[in-house]
Parts: structure tokens; sequence; C-alpha cells
């Protein structure tokens, strides 16, 4: 009876696993391979649609871009291209292609796939969230209105190169074409699966697809005609999807998996046992989590009040409740990103001066709400941030709602006058920073504050053309001196991300602006 | 029987309309915009505007409902925003996880449930019935999450006898399985014993018993056939409601089912699967419903007589 149960239950199983997918994926021995876990489940493999960390890691792997960034820096070295040009006045970039470089379906890929790439983003009926990116490219407008079968601006007049006209100077254009939006794709591998695409990616990268299970699993294998030799030096990546922070840890311990984050009531504990802590490693982001004041909206139309504001909250404290996984921020651009300007000082924590600006501004009681994100860490960080003001005679109450209402609610004037929130940047350049959060033209958008101030709004235009880096980095720097003295934010900190992985990967290294890139990964036979 | 039966199913389309449409406009109320949530908290104005248009987000209200319901006539629940595959697709691909993991727990928690409350029945007021009232309730109450990582801990972590989550085997069933059935188990125990305990102080079972029947024949052959019924009820219900997602197991567990793929579509607001998600599991609630009804009428002969014209 008991075998019987036991052989039914199995069977059971077994059909409801061949509707799925199937068991765990089984290796030769000997073979390399590396086994993550991931939160969420991939969304999309399409280099066209991703738009995530988890989407952008995979895609990463499967696809080649003209340049990229190098494995532990947002410097930008070539991949698909062996060289390029930029005209001086930035509206003319040419690109030189590697002649080796294969599709893992055997065809060459030539500059006509970097410019379909391109085209498909541009197209509004793929819904692309890469679009913006490429509008300044000659014809764009021409292009998606449909009335023209190719963008003017791209030129390819050999399959080894490939020419953009813009239509006005970008000086950072090259950083657009390193996002995984303009990673060739083979016309004839989209045009047969359609949006089906994403569930049989055809690339050039260093890795293939060879299942991907739903909120199961991913696994990747080496691609043998990869362009780069002896990489990647994994046979493959087997990552788990939909595994919550707590399980993925106990995989972890467990020796299930290789890498994985550390939840925060586990941090103290690896960081004060030497024996893991030497399996850390950690990496300062080019992000800034900040206090949004909307300045268009009282109390925080008196300038003085949203300096008091910045002087009331002690950023230290508030690092230590984060186990230490921060930097304190001192004005708007992270320590990580070029352009960064170390002599700026911001507001130190100084209880008495921000009493001191609020009586001055008339301000005796005030009582605030604050918007944040409905999850664990926001609230401890609004909870601190709530006693700081206390002590100021500052009332805050929180309001902690889902992302995606709380992305429309900022997004309406006069609506929402204090928020916790944070940018991460796209590319290494104040642009990403100071025009997309500080500008008039991002209202309704971007700019959560309301933010304007005209110098700052010239400043930006000044600088946005300029391609001599040390000027244009001082005419960022000056827009950001304005924009900390006029204090639309309250500059929080620069999140730092840990990782731990076993003692047998190695060369396991974050980057501060995209997923790790897996390719020089290596784990040690037989551990 | 017939007619009761053609009314029934007539009643199930029309819950079926009114889910749809309450899902479909609950999901446009909401104050959140759907192309934000789809081009993410970078896009620009331009971006978002193309992508509304493209998804037919500034057609008037009944026009997109009107095309919705269509396709969903024709089995296409639309593709998912996020994901951008056919949420039909998705639905189907996650539901077999679901499935067994609910059929599983159903039966584990209905012998457990009967076992324990025949049991305590059977020796009423006596220590033993006191102990499993006590055994019931803390299963009853146990938090799913607790429980669940309790499990991970004991079974995966140190005993190593079974997979930490995921759905890879047999055994990777067995913790789940034991998580999602503990408390149903308890609440089943409890309301067979009270209805066992009524049913066993009725005259039938008096006369059973001066009848000179055993009274394990008593119990089994006449007070159970009726203290059962309202557990056919109950699990009934419970059973759809475990085949449309169990989001906390599924999600402690790593399990690959509906419910998780739910969790993800509300929290990444993504209408299309969400609407698709509720309106399945309005469908198996409304088939469950339809068939519990129906094996009352099989089960108990007074039902069918007052349904009869």
């Amino acid at each position: 009876m008991r075998a019987a149960l036991k052989i039914l239950a199995a069977l059971v199983f077994a059909a409801a696993s061949a509707c799925n997918g199937g068991g765990a994926p089984e290796f030769a021995p000997g073979t390399s391979v590396l086994r993550l876990a991931e939160v969420n489940d991939v969304p999309t493999l399409d280099p066209a649609a991703g738009y995530d960390t988890v989407s952008w890691l995979f895609e990463q792997m499967l696809f080649s871009t003209l340049v990229r960034y190098g494995d532990a820096d947002v410097k930008l070295h070539p991949d698909a291209a062996l060289s390029w040009t930029v005209s001086p006045d930035a509206t003319v970039f040419t690109f030189h292609l590697r002649r080796d470089i294969r599709f893992t379906s055997g065809r060459a890929v030539t500059s006509a796939d970097f410019r379909y790439a391109i085209e498909r983003v541009l197209n509004p009926k793929t819904n692309s969230k890469g679009m913006e990116y490429f509008r300044s490219i000659q014809g764009a407008p021409e292009f998606i209105a449909g009335r023209a079968a190719h963008l003017s601006g791209i030129v390819t007049p050999d399959p080894w190169t490939i020419i953009f006209h813009l239509r006005a100077p970008d000086p950072i254009f090259v950083d657009k074409l390193a996002m995984p939006f303009a990673a060739a794709v083979p016309h004839e591998a989209v045009e047969r699966w359609g949006e089906d695409f994403s569930r049989h990616p055809v690339g050039s990268g260093p890795f293939m697809l060879k299942e991907w299970i739903g909120g199961q699993r991913i696994v990747m294998v080496k691609n043998p005609h990869y362009f780069i030799r002896d990489l990647p030096k994994l046979d493959a990546v087997v990552d788990l999807l939909g595994v919550s922070a707590e399980l993925e840890w106990l995989k972890f311990e467990a020796g299930e998996i290789d890498v994985s984050a550390i939840p925060t009531a586990e941090f103290v504990y690896v960081m004060k046992t030497p024996s893991l802590k030497r399996l850390t490693t950690h990496q300062v982001t080019v992000a800034t989590q900040y206090l949004g004041m909307n300045s268009q909206m009282a109390p925080f139309t008196d300038l003085r009040v949203r300096q008091a504001f910045n002087y009331a909250i002690d950023k230290h404290k508030l690092i230590a409740l984060l186990n230490g996984r921060g930097v304190v921020a001192h004005g708007v651009m992270p320590p990580t990103l070029p352009g960064f300007d170390p002599d700026l000082k911001g507001y130190p924590y100084d209880p008495d001066r921000a009493r001191q600006l609020l009586a001055e501004a008339g301000m005796k009681r005030l009582n605030v709400k604050l918007w944040l994100l409905a999850d664990q860490t926001e609230l401890m960080v609004g909870q601190s941030i709530q006693q700081d003001l206390a002590l100021v005679g500052v009332d805050l109450t929180l309001k902690p709602i889902a992302l995606a209402p709380l992305l429309d609610a900022v997004r309406q004037p006069n609506n929402v006058p204090f928020m916790v929130f944070g940018w991460e940047a796209d590319f290494p350049d104040p642009s990403n920073f100071l025009d997309v959060l500080f500008s008039r033209s991002q209202w309704g958008a971007n700019n959560d504050t309301f933010y304007y101030n005209p110098r700052v709004e010239a400043l930006l235009k000044e600088a946005a053309p300029v391609t001599d880096l040390k000027k244009r980095y001082a005419l960022y720097d000056q827009a950001e001196k304005i924009i900390v003295d006029d204090a639309p934010w309250v500059f929080l900190y620069n999140p730092v991300a840990y990782v731990i992985h076993q003692p047998w990967v190695h060369d396991f290294v974050l980057n501060p602006m995209r997923p790790t890139r897996l390719e020089k990964v290596w784990v040690s036979p037989h551990h | 029987m017939l007619i009761y039966l053609a009314r029934r199913i007539v009643f199930g389309a029309v819950v079926l309309l009114g889910t749809s449409l309450i899902t479909f406009l609950i999901a446009f109320v909401i104050p959140a915009d759907p192309a934000v949530a789809m081009a993410g908290a970078k896009a620009d104005p331009q971006t978002l505007a193309t992508i509304r248009h493209e998804l037919g987000l500034d057609q008037p209200l009944y026009v997109q409902y009107g095309r919705y319901l269509d396709r969903a006539l024709h089995g296409d629940l639309g593709r998912s925003y996020i994901r951008r595959q056919s949420v039909t697709a998705l639905i189907v691909s996650r539901f077999p996880a679901t499935a067994i993991l609910a059929v599983s727990a159903m039966a584990l928690s209905l012998i457990l449930g009967v076992l324990m409350g025949t049991v305590a029945a059977a020796w009423h007021d006596r220590p033993i019935d006191h102990t499993l009232l006590v055994f019931s309730l803390g299963l009853v109450s146990m938090p799913v999450f607790w429980l669940g990582t309790m499990l991970l801990i004991a079974g995966g972590l140190y005993l190593r006898d079974f997979p930490l989550g995921g759905f890879e085997g047999p055994r990777s069933l067995v913790l789940p399985t034991i998580t999602l059935a503990l408390g149903s188990a308890g609440y089943y125990s409890r309301i067979l014993h009270t209805n066992l305990v009524e049913a066993l102080g009725q005259d039938y079972v008096r006369t059973a018993r001066g009848k000179g029947l055993s009274p394990a024949r008593t119990m089994f052959k006449h007070a159970m056939a009726n203290a059962l019924l309202p557990l056919v009820t109950l699990a009934g219900l419970d059973l759809a409601g475990l085949l449309s997602g169990v989001v906390l197991t599924e999600t402690v567990f790593d399990w690959p089912g509906i419910g998780r793929l739910a969790f993800e579509a509300i929290f990444n607001l993504d209408i299309p699967l969400i609407m698709g998600t509720v309106l399945f599991a309005a469908f198996l609630i409304v088939v469950a419903n339809l068939a519990v009804d129906l094996l009352y009428l099989w089960l108990d002969p007074r039902i069918r007589l007052e349904q009869a014209p």
C-alpha cells in the first residue's frame, strides 16, 4: 500500500513537473556551474523591453553592445566595437566593429544588426522603455511617426562600420549605447518569434539560454563561439527565481547557492565572523537616497524650512541603523559618479541651527506628512527621521504606500509635500542626476520636488553639449552647489551594496551601476 | 434537476461577468499609472504617452472593457505588461504546481482533521478531547510563514531530509503540504467534533444504539454521514481557494504557483495579470460552488426533495 502511494505521488508529481518543466538541471561531473538565486522572477530577456536589474543581469550575459563598462568601474570599454571616434561637437559617432562576432545562430553580427536594434527600440509598437535615449538621433521623429522606414541618422557604409548622426550635441551618447537597449539582435529571430523573442533570445554574448522555467529557474550555458577567447570561464549559470531573501540565505548556508545577498538580520553576525566577513564584497553604488521637499508646497516654499530639515537629520545615525550599508551624502552626486565634487560639504547635523532657522521662518510647531514606500527598510528610515524632526519641533506622520501609487502621486503637482526617494544612475554622468531630477522640463516626471532655479537651468543648458570633461564637470558642480544651497532635498546617503560568496567562488566583483558581469567569474573544481 | 443546474450555471456566468467588471474598474480607479508601472520610474513623459497610446489606455473605459471582455471570451486574457507574455499561458504554466500542492494539502488536512475530530468526539469531555482542542487551536493559530520557515530550517537545513524550497521532485512537496494542511486540519477537526457530538445525541443515533449496534458502527455508519456534510461545503470552497493560489506558502517555499504570480502582479501593478489571476480565481470558486451543490444533492436526499418542483 505504502509503495503504491509512493508510486502514485511520484506519477502525479511527474505529470505536474512535465507541465512545468521538470526537476533540477543536471550537469556532467566537472562542469563549472555558478548557482545564484533571485528574489524576483525575470521580467524579460528582450533587450528592447528590460529596464530592471534582474533583466539586465541576464541580458548582459546574452547580448553584446558596442561598448560596455568595466567589471568593477563605470569607465567605457569596447565590446562589439574595436574603436570609436566622436566629432568635436559630439554630434557624429563612428564605431568600427570586430569582425569575429557571431550570433549563437551562427550568423555574423554586422552594423545592420545594431541599427535594427535601435530602430526596434524607437518603434512605438515595441513599447520599449529605452525610447528616450535614442530620440536625439537624426530622423527619429519621422521614424517614430511612421513617416520613414529607417532612421536617417544611422548610416552603415559597410558591415563593420556604423555612424550615428545626432540632432544636437550629446557628449554622453556613447554611454547610452552601453545600455542593453542598444544590444545587437538578429532581425530574423525577432521577426520569427515576435513578442515571444524574450523566450527565445538569440544574441552574441558570453552565454546562451538553455532553459527558463517561469518562477523556478533560468539556466545559461557557455556560448562556445563567444568572441573573447577563454571566456566565459563558467560552463553554466543556474539562477533560481522567486526565492525569498530568507530562503536565499538558508540555501547559501546549506551550500546550495554560491552567492547571496545578506539579510539585515544576519548582517551583524556575518561582519563579526571573520571567516564569513572575508567572503563578502561591497561597492558604493552610483545612487543617492534623499528626502524630497516639494518646493511649490508649504511649508517647503520657505528656503529656511528646507535648510532646517537638512540640519535636523542625523545621517550617521541613519546609516548605523542600516548596519553601515551607506555613506553620508553631502550633495546630489554620489562619490562613484565621475564629476563628483569632494569639496562639497552639505549640511552637518546641527539641531540647534535647525531650530533657529525654523524660528526665523515663524514655524513654531510644524505638522508634516512623509510619503514613503511601504517596506521594512524605508519604514525604519522614516521612523529615524520622525525622531530627529521631533527634536526640532516637527510632528512627522508617516504615509507608507505601494510603489506604483507613490510614483503616480509624486508626479502630480501640489500633491506630495515630503517624500523618501532614491535615484540610481543609468549612465555615469552628472546630467543623469542634475538634468533629470532638477530641470523644469522634468516637472510631472522625475523632478518630484518641482524644483526650479533659472541659474541652475542656465548652467544645465550650458553644460549639456560640453565635451571637455573638466569644463563639463565644473559647470555641473556649480549647478550642484546652487541646488545644495537651495536644499530641495535632504541629502541622506549613498547606498553600499554587499554580497557574500562561497569560498570556492572567485573574481566575483560588484559594479557600482550595473549587475555583476559573470564571464570572468570561476569556481574551484571539486568544491 | 436540469433546470436547477442551468440556473446555477447562468448565475456563475453573471458572477464572473461582475468580477471582471469590478476588477477592471478597480484596476483603473487605483491611483497609479499602468504606463509608469510598465515603463519604470524613470520614464520621460513622451515615452509614457507613447506607451499609453499603444496599450489603448487613452481610449474610453467602456471601449477598453469591451475589448477585454471580447478577448477573454476567446480565452485570451491579454499580455502581461511586465513579463510581456500571454496571461493565459502564464496562468496555465503555473497552475500544475498550485494544483498539486492544493490537492495534497487538502487531502492531508482532511485526513488529519477527520481523525482528530472523530477521536475528540468519541472521547468527548475527556482529557484527550481537551488536549486535541488545545492542539487544534494551536494549529489554526500558527502563522503559515513562521511554520514554513521553521520546517525549512529543521527539515531542510539541519536534517537535510527535504529540499530547501523549489519544485523539484516529490520530496519538495512534503514541507509546503504540511505547512498548508495543518491550519485547515485544526479547523476541520473542530467543525467535525462539534457536528459529531451533536449527531451522537440525536434520536436516530440513540435508536441505532438501542438496536444493539456497536459504538464504532453507530459513529461511522450513522453519526458520521450527517456530521461530514458541512465539511463537504467547507472543503470544496477551501480547495477552490487553494487552487487559486496560496501566496505565503508559495513565497516561503519558492513554489512556482499562481499565488506568487498574483502577488508579483499586484506588486508590479501588472493590470492584465492581476485581472487574469482574479478572474481565474473567481472561475474556480464558481466551479467549486457548483460542484459542492451537486455533491450535496447526491449526498443528502432531503435536499433533492426540496429542490424538486
